[in-house]
């Protein structure tokens, strides 16, 4: 034994030595710098991973925190798993900058917008509502439609997989069926029913024979208890005959998603009467709901109106605890609104009108899958759940766009390389006119592109000075040293960061009424005025702000971001828009006569006025006096309580910290020579992780910056989200549908509350003194919808409840091996992406010039 | 001895089983992600959960967990990180990284380690002593994540001499693959030498003045004879069992290391798999984390009775 330890022993020594000499003994030999370019007195060149590149190749290499795992079109997730996406599939339709360099009409700027054209499809669709509609009753096309809700559309007869397989139109029908399958789940079928893109019957056939529980909370009416009927069984009714659940246990709209159960097992006593809440989930079914009888009614009152710390006493909020059961029947896939109606060609029937950029726009992402690869990808386990492994390594993908993947390693790395089996090499379509030397040139002229993980931005940035990285997104520690640089570009997010202070006054008196808080010097309740909301809306230069505390970002002062469009024909934002730049001025106060013309007047908005600041704090020193919230004792005219906010943190961080001392260090100015000199402070809360906004709602704690991204090309369906108690932050202390706003429309002045005038916005009929309205896509004119959008947008401004601060963006070096071949920032093309990017070396030359350069590049 | 075996074998696979219990329950009791309000895909995911049994009992569901395990090896696929892929796959896949990265830094730790050790305690109470020790205490209070940006930046990115990230690909024996490991390497290298350099100075030091120590001495041996045939010996009661731990703990990997380098291992998966709550890749790596740390308790203390006969496990005497 002792010898074989000894022996054991001995190996193991031998072997470190051989570990701790290997490197020199394996020093790889890759170098291929080209000789005639290297300096050879340069001590430190690198020799072991220097660049390496073939003549004539053009790779792009990317970095990724986190890589693609799952691409499968009829389940991914994520947008790190839509990463592939670009390089493997192509839209029936896609859009083109206009390129047309030589169009000298009036308003024709090249590279400004896009056009359609057809892709995966041979021409534009062709409009057969009529024809469908008379032939096929099964697809409940309504008897007034003529035209948008039927399509035929041939397809390109050139597109194949990558293994050269022809696409025909039996590949979109049956792809469309296992997306679509009920068994499958796949979580992506509700974007073929979900939205305005809606095929005719594919919610029902998604759906077959299933029981599904619809959140009344939800519902864009929602049932009311009152209208409710009660049946033969006990259990309650709608008027439709829906069978109605208390959701117990299911996602809730009204809870921003989380289930009533959640809530009342995470927070118990706290906000709920919990007397009857086992009784109630004792009635439990396995889906997660109880029948609502009167029995079950009376337990869900007491958990929801029984403890006053919920805010729910009255009781008129139960209506979004309850769901309502809808039984779908069998329905064959025949009855979905895709069929095949010839070899090449297919027709769409939808079961919502949608024509034009939008449909074009829908159909730019498609559904399809190589099915004999698809199929057998599929598994089903021992409970009957099905899983796919489809699109998850090279083996289980194919492509039939302009690369193919060739190499993946979970984790790690993918790499994708030319298809040669793609139409657009060769079709002569896929050209632009390049807008400096007026040359047409090929599109995609990258050969490979190379991914790899690379979770840390230290890490990214070294490789990108190295050239080993096409781009580097700058952190906040960066931009002082490159915002200058040539290579920089900007990149605008949608997302406005608006601060909201906290108004729920009844949260705050119970806050206040804490054993350990004390009143006499400490006040919160004065934050609630909305003229102390002024105050501070005036106290903040938004572009210093920006500036300050996050230099990629700019100054915001409306709720919708500047990469919004209204207009998806012409490319034109909200933002350019007259009414949008009237609706600013009225709320800053800008007198637009004094000024040259509009632009000029929204170009002098700051935010910032310190003298109208100091009258409405002014103000609100006086009301809050008037009300109790404050003391003035001494009688110096200035209070005697410390006006209190705390900024909930969901976790502390350097920008947190910078943010409050900002807002500290400027109210403590703006503040001076008022009742409130020294006597207002941010201070920091938290963190309190997610729940951030469920405090922040509840008014447990009173500011952040907090902000909505939504579809860029709808800056209309922003609008929900400050009007549907759903989605406010504010929705404890302001009710959109309490306030009204009227317009005129077509001559007429036409009155709605907000929450009226949002929903009938967004397609939704509101009937107003007999009369039936809808403003949404296609109803009205642009204008009108214009006039509703900066209405509303003007009227929750004026709450001053939201107080608009940053627009968000990002600053992006780009290598100095590639370029855009336009700079202007498109809202749907970006700067053009991988199609467009132009390269001023290839591989091998791009190698040598960094070696040149000494092995690091001066940005 | 091999009634003990057989009784701590059954006792680890008891603990074994309320750990993975305990691990079960408890991720499962945290609350689902948040669905995003108002989002139709919330309603498919609802269903997935409901069709994957997340909605029945918690026991209910270990009880599902550990029939598909024993009897078919199932550990499920995952359903957030890797839809649909087997979780078992996934494991095995990432596991080679973990284990050769720190594999190579184990042996090229010990006998630096152990060789400084043993040079500190032979020059105890001198400059070198105090140098050795100094430099230990130093290394092992900065974490390996502090070296690995130090080596990148220096190494990698001034110098040129190594690339950033680890080579993609599982040519694992490659002369490319082990120059792409070597930050990585080294990164973990520093703490493992400065341990084994402590541990090694320590019992050498108290072996060195201990009594058979100056009996070997005047029967004749020469210092090097008598610290090689016995103060080492008997020093090594302590290192060995030391490196056996090392090892063992070579495949639970290093979050941060792997993170920096880009290392497809599994200690990056197994926090991912916490943050977007993917039980069955968590349950997977639990498991063998469990097995590994109970095992590896396990040889540690038998391996005592090997090493030093005078060591009996397990006797009531």
């Amino acid at each position: 034994m002792k010898k074989t330890l000894a022996l054991l022993l001995a190996v193991l020594m031998v072997l470190s030595v051989f570990a701790g000499c290997a490197p020199a003994a394996t020093e790889p030999t890759n170098n291929t710098e080209p000789s005639s370019t290297t300096p050879s007195s340069d001590a430190t060149e690198p020799t072991v991973p220097a660049l390496t590149g073939e003549a004539g190749e053009y790779t792009y290499r990317d970095a990724v925190s986190t890589l693609a795992s799952n691409w499968n079109p009829h389940t991914y997730q994520v947008n790190d798993d839509a990463y592939p996406a670009d390089f493997l599939r192509k839209g029936l339709y896609n859009f083109f900058f206009n390129d047309n360099v030589n169009n000298t009409a009036e308003g024709y700027d090249p590279f400004t917008t896009y056009v359609v054209v057809p892709e995966m499809a041979a021409s534009m669709p062709v409009d057969v509502t009529e024809q469908v509609k008379a032939e096929h009753p099964e697809f409940n096309i309504p008897e007034s439609a003529t035209k948008g809700y039927a399509y035929t559309i041939d397809l390109n007869p050139d597109a194949c997989w990558e293994d050269g397989t022809p696409i025909t139109a039996d590949d979109y029908v049956e792809s469309m069926e296992r997306l679509l399958r009920p068994e499958l789940l796949n979580y992506r079928a509700t974007d073929v029913y979900a939205r305005s893109f809606s095929i005719a019957n594919a919610e029902a056939y998604a759906k077959s024979g299933r029981m599904v529980y619809e959140d009344n909370g939800a519902a864009a009416a929602p049932y009311a208890i009152e209208d409710m009927t009660i049946g033969e069984d006990g259990q309650y009714v709608t008027a439709d005959g829906y069978k109605v659940f208390v959701n117990l246990d299911n996602a809730n709209d009204w809870l921003g998603g989380d289930s009533l159960k959640d809530y009342v097992e995470a927070y118990g006593e706290e906000y709920f009467d919990v007397t009857d809440w086992d009784a109630l989930v004792g009635q439990m079914t396995k889906d997660g709901v109880a029948p609502l009888t009167e029995e079950t009614l009376a337990m869900l009152t007491t958990v929801v109106t029984g403890n006053e710390a919920w805010g729910e006493t009255d009781g008129s909020t139960l209506y979004a605890y309850l769901a309502y059961g809808v039984q779908w029947d069998e329905v064959p896939f025949e009855n979905v609104g895709l069929y095949k109606s010839g070899d090449y060609q297919i027709t769409l029937v939808l079961g919502k009108a949608l024509s034009g950029f939008n449909l074009y726009y829908a159909l730019s992402s498609i559904w399809l899958v190589k099915t004999d690869l698809y199929d057998a990808c599929l598994s089903e386990d021992a409970e009957g759940v099905w899983t796919s492994t489809y699109n998850t390594s090279v083996e289980t993908t194919s492509s039939y766009g302009p690369y193919k993947l060739v190499s993946y390693q979970s984790g790690k790395a993918m790499r994708f390389e030319k298809n040669e089996n793609w139409y657009g090499y060769t079709d002569g379509k896929h050209v632009y006119v390049d807008p400096t030397d007026g040359q047409t040139y090929d599109m995609y002229q990258t050969t490979a592109v190379d991914c790899q993980q690379v979770a840390e931005s230290a890490t990214q940035k070294m490789m990108f000075l190295k050239g080993q990285l096409m781009t580097f997104g700058l952190g906040s520690d960066d931009i002082a040293t490159y915002r200058n640089s040539d290579f920089v570009h900007q990149i605008p997010a949608d997302t406005i960061f608006f601060m909201i202070l906290n108004g729920h006054k009844d949260a705050i008196e119970e806050r206040e009424a804490a054993a350990d808080f004390d009143q006499t010097t400490t006040d919160l309740e004065t934050m609630t005025l909305t003229s102390f909301h002024r105050a501070m809306g005036l106290t903040y230069d938004r572009a210093l702000f920006a500036a300050t505390i996050s230099p990629a970002r700019s100054g915001a002062f409306g709720l919708i971001g500047n990469t919004y469009v209204c207009d998806p024909e012409t490319g034109l934002t909200y933002r350019e828009t007259d009414q949008a730049k009237q609706a600013l001025c009225n709320v800053y106060g800008v007198d637009v006569s004094q000024y040259a013309d509009l632009d000029a007047a929204v170009d002098s908005i700051t935010g910032y006025n310190p003298e109208l600041a100091k009258e409405f704090f002014a103000q609100a020193f006086e009301e809050a006096l008037e009300l109790g919230y404050i003391t003035d004792n001494d009688g110096d005219g200035i209070s005697d309580q410390t006006v209190t906010i705390e900024y909930g943190m969901s976790s502390d961080s350097d920008f947190m910290t910078k943010t409050i001392d900002y807002l500290n260090e400027k109210v403590a100015e703006v503040a001076e020579g008022t009742p409130f000199e020294g006597k207002i402070i941010f201070t920091k809360g938290g963190p309190y992780d997610n729940e951030w906004s469920n405090k922040l709602k509840a008014g447990q704690t009173d500011t952040q910056l907090a902000g909505w991204t939504g579809s860029r090309m709808d800056p209309y369906g922003v609008t929900d989200l400050y009007v549907n108690p759903a989605y406010q932050y504010d929705a404890a202390w302001f009710d959109a549908t309490k306030v009204d706003m009227t317009l005129t429309i077509d001559g007429t002045e036409l009155t709605m509350n907000l929450k009226q005038w949002s929903d009938c916005l967004n397609g939704i009929m509101i009937t107003v003194d007999g009369v039936d309205y809808n403003f949404g896509a296609d109803m009205v004119d642009m204008e009108t919808r214009l006039d509703i959008l900066a209405g509303l947008e003007e009227q929750i401004l004026l709450t001053y409840n939201y107080l608009p601060m940053m627009q968000d963006s990002s600053l992006q070096l780009l290598s100095q091996q590639v370029y855009y071949v336009t700079d202007e920032y498109n809202a749907l093309l970006a700067n053009g992406g991988i199609a467009y990017l132009k390269y001023n070396y290839d591989d091998a030359e791009w190698a040598a010039y960094v070696n040149e350069q000494g092995g690091e590049l001066a940005y | 001895m091999a009634k003990y075996t057989l009784q701590r074998i059954l006792y680890m696979l008891l603990v074994f089983l309320i750990i993975t219990c305990m691990c079960f329950v408890l991720i499962r009791m945290l609350p689902p992600a948040v669905l995003p309000a108002g989002d139709p895909h919330a309603e498919i995911i609802e269903m997935r959960r409901e069709a994957m049994g997340y909605n029945k009992p918690y026991m209910v569901q270990f009880g599902i967990f550990l029939k598909n395990v024993f009897t078919k090896f199932d550990w499920g696929v995952s359903d957030q990180l890797f839809s649909g892929q087997d979780v078992a796959k996934l494991f095995a896949e990432r596991l080679p990284a973990t284990v050769i990265v720190n594999l190579y830094s184990i042996l090229f730790s010990i006998p630096l380690g152990i060789g400084l050790g043993i040079f500190a305690a032979l020059k105890k109470n001198t400059w070198v002593d105090y140098t050795i020790s100094t430099l230990t205490m130093v290394v092992i209070s900065v974490p390996s994540f502090v070296y690995a940006f130090i080596i990148q930046y220096v190494l990698s990115y001034k110098l040129g001499w190594l690339p950033f990230l680890m080579k993609s690909g599982t040519d694992w024996f490659s002369p490319e693959m082990f120059v792409s490991m070597l930050p990585a390497i080294l990164s973990l290298a520093f703490g493992v030498i400065a341990g084994f350099t402590r541990t090694t100075r320590a019992e050498l030091t108290e072996v060195l003045t201990s009594e058979f120590m100056l009996l070997a001495r005047t029967k004749g041996l020469t210092k090097a004879q008598a610290t090689i045939r016995h103060a080492l010996r008997n020093c090594f009661v302590v290192v060995v069992p030391a490196i056996i731990g090392e090892f063992v703990g070579i495949l639970a990997g290093s979050l941060i290391i792997e993170k920096i380098f880009s290392i497809p291992g599994v200690g990056r998966l197994t926090i991912d798999a916490i943050a977007a709550r993917d039980y069955p890749i968590f349950m997977v790596t639990t498991c063998f984390y469990t097995a590994i740390g109970l095992a590896a308790n396990l040889v540690v203390d038998i391996s005592y009775g090997f090493i030093d006969p005078r060591i009996r496990m397990g006797s009531k005497k």
